[in-house]
């Protein structure tokens, strides 16, 4: 009987220097939810995906998934127990093939895997697949790097999707995308959820969030400031003080 | 593609049938001297290549296994009569763990860091070498007997011609397994490792892992080699053999060709070892050599870093495109 | 192993502290060049070694005292470090990846070009004093030792001042915090740079002048003197001017140790092993700034 909550974070903080990016913060995301994570610049939204990702170990505090505690994993580790993770500056593999970039991902089982054939019939099928998914199938032998900033993110996208996780980090996937990209992400991401993935999404577009995601949880300088369904969040006067009252603004 | 794939097994077939019988064309020592040499060569640049061209970390300090590889074959020799030719391929696994262990210790840092460690290793490894007189003979050298089978010393003439055997099938071994890598995931999974450390490791690549699987991999065929080298000359020292020269040659060498391809270092070994016998020859006693192979690599990494192999296949390749652009619609 | 008497290691650590302050010297250009350009230059050995011949031939022509020809060798490497910069190394593109390898081909050349035009005769320069000794109590020290700790600090009180009290230095101060802030407020960072790597390579110069007389060298101890250099900077951190300091007076005293509690011969493990160390375990050494993981 699998557990309500996929990923529990708890109390955790990380400082760099002085500076507490992340302040004794908790929070929950259903299984089978598109969450939301909001907040002004500088909140702690991608520092805490590095941390659930284990780029870096929280100060203090503990992060599970499925009730298994991550917090001092490998990111590679973390990737293999189902989480994926876009990032807020498109990551790819700029001089390997877009076909390449798919395959990365691919999980290996073992040693006689791990020194086998690079691209595998079967996995070549499902790179196709995800890439029809996107729509992009005809660029499977451009160099990822001379893509468009749009296709490259979608790539970005698709390729996480080929280790098959269960949950996806998505780090601001409209970031600097136009309307009708985000269309399609948005409904990406929808149909991806029906068939049973979660997400956890960061984003500055509200509209996007507003519409997609069934719980949000607001942070503002490391903290979590509310958390609840979209409408109550829209209404919250904390929440918009947090956003009028920084010098960033969050853009719709 | 495919009529590329044929060409190239073509074109290494008859290479291979060069080398297979240019002791029987070329009557030369020197000539054969030179040959095992550059083959040497073309194996050194080659395992570097797995970790330095591509997973992208330099490393100058492999002539440390390549030493130690000379070191305990000479050892084996001398103390319990091994054959290097034999002994050389098993001690080189010794070779391996060393480096497995050192690897894991040194593959956290990255970049220039990771150079300068490896630079560290080296000098390490010459002290420990000039300091344990007792098992290395110290300042002084390890001598092994004339070079020969069975107790028979081979005469002048035929001297060179088994060695030229072993360092061929050596090389065709490391070539071979430098291909496997790159066809495989490993080796897609070091490229990744070289155009995104971080980004490889979120999507799952145990970046640590291949990195020093590498690193280990790389070290056996420099280990074999040393076995072989300390035979070949009958001498080896600390100060020569554990120094940052030879991986500077090779990094040279591996950069010159053509990083992370295939055949690139051997393609520079082939151009670098020859020229550099020939100007040892030349100008003799002189330094010059050091500034010769400096200024190539220097002119090389400002001007053509991608090296001599990328460069052609993109030359060829824009000039492709071009004769596309003149074919009338 | 020896174990030495108090006084032997009284007199062994003052003497590493005198080594130290010349290791410091030669150590603070190279750590200022990695500040302001993030740049390792591993030349800098060759610098060294440069200077020194060019002090040794200044003592053989004119008799002119090592200490006094850094007036003279520092100026000429300033604008040779000037012009390389300027003309060659502002050429990389990417200084984290390529600047070793860079810049060890250019030791490489120097090696070279210095082992081809003077060959591999060991040279070291014996003014006067060179055999002379100071007592202090019981202790005594070699003169050529003492004057180059004496000279040491002026040339790095100079460094001091120029980067504490002009313009320029808090040019250099600025671009070493944040390149691209500095160029925000106006400072003009490839200025800065060459200038900078002048800087560093005339600090070499002094560093070089002064090891002519302490020890005898030939073109290929550049190796040597490189990865002594690198171990101080990075033991106290890259880009830290106080940390090298500290960490020239720390490794100086414990080669000394070495040195005397092994043998003579053991004593540059030092510097490798600490190298290796702190690069693996404490890679921002002892005052640098941590640099953030790679997420």
């Amino acid at each position: 009987m699998p557990e309500k909550n996929m990923l529990e974070v708890n109390h955790i903080s990380k400082a760099f220097g002085g500076i507490k990016a992340v302040d004794d913060c908790s929070l929950c995301v259903e299984r089978g939810s598109i969450t939301g994570l909001i907040g002004p610049n500088g909140s702690g939204k991608t520092t805490l995906f590095n941390m659930v990702t284990g780029f870096y170990p929280p100060d203090s505090g503990t992060i599970s998934l499925n009730t298994q505690p991550i917090q001092n994993l490998l990111p590679s580790q973390i990737c293999h127990r189902g989480i994926g993770r876009t990032f807020q500056i498109t990551r790819l593999f700029w001089k390997m093939t877009v076909l390449e970039n798919m395959i990365v991902p691919v999980r290996h089982t073992g040693w006689r895997t791990l020194f086998s054939r690079g691209v595998k019939r079967h996995e070549e099928e499902r790179a196709m697949e995800l890439l029809d998914l996107v729509g992009l199938t005809q660029y499977r032998d451009e160099e990822a790097g001379k893509l468009s900033f749009g296709q490259q993110k979608l790539i970005e996208f698709a390729a996480i999707l080929m280790s098959d996780p269960e949950l996806i980090l998505l780090d601001e996937p409209a970031g600097g995308v136009n309307p009708v990209m985000i269309e399609k992400i948005m409904e990406l991401v929808d149909d991806l959820n029906q068939q049973g993935k979660t997400f956890l999404v960061v984003e500055h577009n509200m509209r996007l969030v507003m519409e997609l995601c069934q719980q949000i949880v607001v942070l503002d300088h490391g903290q979590k400031i509310a958390e609840g369904k979209p409408a109550a969040i829209q209404n919250d006067p904390i929440v918009l003080e947090a956003y009028l009252g920084s010098t960033n603004h969050a853009g719709t | 593609m495919k009529r590329l794939l044929s060409s190239n097994c073509l074109w290494i077939t008859i290479v291979l049938l060069i080398l297979l019988i240019f002791p029987w064309i070329q009557r030369s020592q020197y000539s054969q001297h030179v040959m095992v040499m550059t083959m040497m060569a073309a194996v050194l640049a080659s395992s570097w290549n797995i970790l330095g061209g591509y997973a992208g970390y330099t490393s100058l300090g492999h002539a440390a296994f390549f030493g130690l590889g000379g070191y305990l074959v000479a050892l084996a020799h001398n103390h319990f009569g091994w054959h290097p030719f034999i002994s050389t391929w098993f001690l080189a696994f010794i070779v391996t763990g060393v480096a497995l262990i050192l690897g894991w210790i040194s593959l956290r840092t990255q970049g220039s860091a990771f150079v300068v460690v490896t630079i560290a290793m080296v000098f390490i490894f010459r002290i420990v070498a000039l300091n344990l007189a007792s098992i290395t003979n110290g300042a002084r050298g390890l001598t092994q007997a004339r070079p020969g089978w069975a107790g028979v010393p081979w005469s002048p003439e035929f001297i060179k011609i088994p060695f030229h055997y072993i360092m061929l099938l050596l090389l065709c071994l490391t070539i071979f397994v430098s291909w496997r890598i790159r066809q495989s995931k490993f080796g897609l999974g070091l490229i990744a490792i070289r155009e995104d450390e971080g980004k490889a490791e979120a999507v799952g690549i145990n970046t640590m892992l291949y990195k020093v699987l590498a690193f280990g991999i790389s070290a056996y065929f420099m280990g074999v080699a040393g076995g072989i080298y300390s035979y070949f000359f009958t001498y080896i020292d600390p100060q020569f053999i554990f120094d940052i020269f030879t991986g500077v040659t090779m990094v040279l060498i591996a950069i010159l060709g053509g990083r992370g391809t295939l055949w690139g270092p051997v393609l520079g070994a082939f151009i670098m070892e020859p020229l550099g016998n020939w100007i040892i020859g030349t100008f003799g006693g002189t330094q010059i050599h050091l500034t010769i192979f400096g200024a190539i690599l220097l002119i090389v990494m400002l001007f053509m870093p991608q090296g001599i192999l990328p460069t052609l296949s993109e030359v060829i390749r824009q000039r492709g495109k071009v004769k596309l652009a003149k074919v009338p619609s | 192993m020896t174990v030495p008497s108090t006084h032997l290691l009284i007199q062994t650590i003052i003497l590493g502290i005198l080594v130290g302050g010349v290791y410091a010297l030669m150590a603070s250009g190279l750590t200022l060049i990695f500040g302001v350009m993030r740049v390792i230059n591993v030349a800098h050995g060759a610098f060294l070694i440069f200077a020194a011949y060019c002090t040794y031939w200044l003592f053989q022509l004119v008799r002119l005292d090592p200490i006094i020809s850094i007036v003279l060798t520092a100026p000429l490497l300033f604008v040779l470090g000037w012009v390389i910069q300027r003309y060659i190394l502002s050429r990389i593109e990417s200084p984290e990846r390529s600047s070793v390898i860079i810049t060890f081909a250019l030791a490489v050349t120097l090696e070279g070009l210095m082992g081809t035009l003077w060959k591999t005769t060991i040279r070291s320069v014996k003014p006067e004093y060179a055999s002379e000794v100071l007592k202090f109590a019981t202790y005594r020290f070699p003169v050529t030792r003492l004057a180059g700790f004496a000279a040491a600090l002026l040339v790095l009180l100079i460094l001091y001042i120029i980067l504490e009290r002009t313009n320029l230095g808090r040019a250099i101060r600025a671009t070493i915090q944040d390149r691209n802030a500095a160029q925000l407020v106006g400072v003009n960072v490839q200025m800065v740079s060459a200038i900078t790597f002048g800087i560093g390579i005339a600090t070499a110069a002094a560093g070089g002048s002064l090891l002519s007389m302490i020890y005898s060298f030939n073109a290929s101890s550049q190796t040597d003197w490189i990865t002594r250099v690198l171990s101080v900077i990075v033991l106290g951190g890259m880009g830290s001017l106080p940390g090298a300091f500290i960490a020239a007076i720390i490794l100086g005293v414990m080669e000394q140790l070495t040195a005397v509690v092994l043998t003579l011969y053991w004593s540059p493990i030092v510097f490798y092993l600490f190298l290796f160390l702190t690069l693996i375990f404490r890679p921002q050494g002892l005052m640098g700034t941590v640099v953030r993981e790679k997420a």
